[in-house]
């Protein structure tokens, strides 16, 4: 099954994309999905990292449908 | 809850519906409104006084306004100008559901938050909370609230630009 993966500021500029479409093995969970992408995008890992499922943070047993959107971005800072 | 939008153009609606494309897509400004509060993200400048009036109910007797804006140094190191990215629609149901905890907490009548995105240059708004209350503390305590919260929750990225170099700031996890 495929899903979109979005990127922002700086995970963004880190994996120099802003959105892809991944494929994923049906019923998978959201943590392990996550784990995933990151492993795909090594350098990520020297950020703190916050992960999105439909627009929703992600508790992390979530499973993963086909279609679905998901977001990898830093610890957040506006204001 | 039964938000509506303010300068609902077509794209705006698609957008507030769909809960799915981004602000490049409307008018620089997504708004949603009711009669509790409102929120809205805008490449646009920030009226701190227009914000703080659209939230006064007839039973109110303070409004308490943050004016967040653009600060030229940090630690001693100079900033040109700041860049905020947001993740639009989530951003937008986030501060959705600072309204309602907000309201659910403190004793106050009306909330309106607004984001800007983009470039800013130095002293320019990028925040703009505003809170009205039937008395004063329940509207200072609730702004307070509300900035930690969004700053802590809300899906806003800020990269600050310096003379020589930019970064985007990371906030604590």
């Amino acid at each position: 099954m495929k899903v979109q993966v979005l990127f922002f500021g700086a995970t963004a500029d880190e994996t120099g994309e802003r959105e892809i479409e991944i494929s994923l093995e049906e019923n998978v969970k959201a943590n392990r999905a996550f784990a995933e992408i990151v492993e795909n995008f090594p350098q990520l890992k020297n950020h703190k990292l916050l992960f999105a499922l439909n627009q929703e943070y992600v508790g992390g047993d979530e499973i993963i449908k086909d279609g679905d959107e998901l977001a990898v971005f830093t610890a957040v800072s506006g204001g | 809850m039964n938000w509506q939008y303010l300068q609902p153009s077509a794209e705006a609606e698609t957008f507030i519906i769909e809960h799915l494309s981004f602000i490049e897509l409307f008018n620089n400004k997504c708004s949603m409104i009711n009669e509790k509060g409102f929120f809205e993200l805008t490449t646009e400048t920030i009226d701190v006084g227009e914000i703080a009036r659209r939230v006064v109910p007839a039973n109110c007797g303070a409004t308490v306004t943050l004016d967040g804006y653009v600060r030229q140094f940090t630690s001693g190191r100079e900033t040109l100008y700041l860049v905020y990215e947001g993740y639009e629609p989530m951003a937008l149901k986030e501060m959705e559901k600072l309204i309602g905890k907000a309201r659910g907490q403190f004793e106050i009548e009306n909330v309106g938050i607004a984001h800007r995105l983009g470039k800013l240059e130095i002293g320019e708004t990028s925040v703009c909370i505003a809170v009205a209350a039937p008395h004063r503390r329940a509207a200072f305590e609730a702004c307070e609230w509300l900035i930690k919260e969004l700053k802590r929750t809300v899906p806003i990225w800020k990269k600050e630009v310096y003379r020589d170099g930019e970064i985007w700031i990371e906030g604590e996890k």
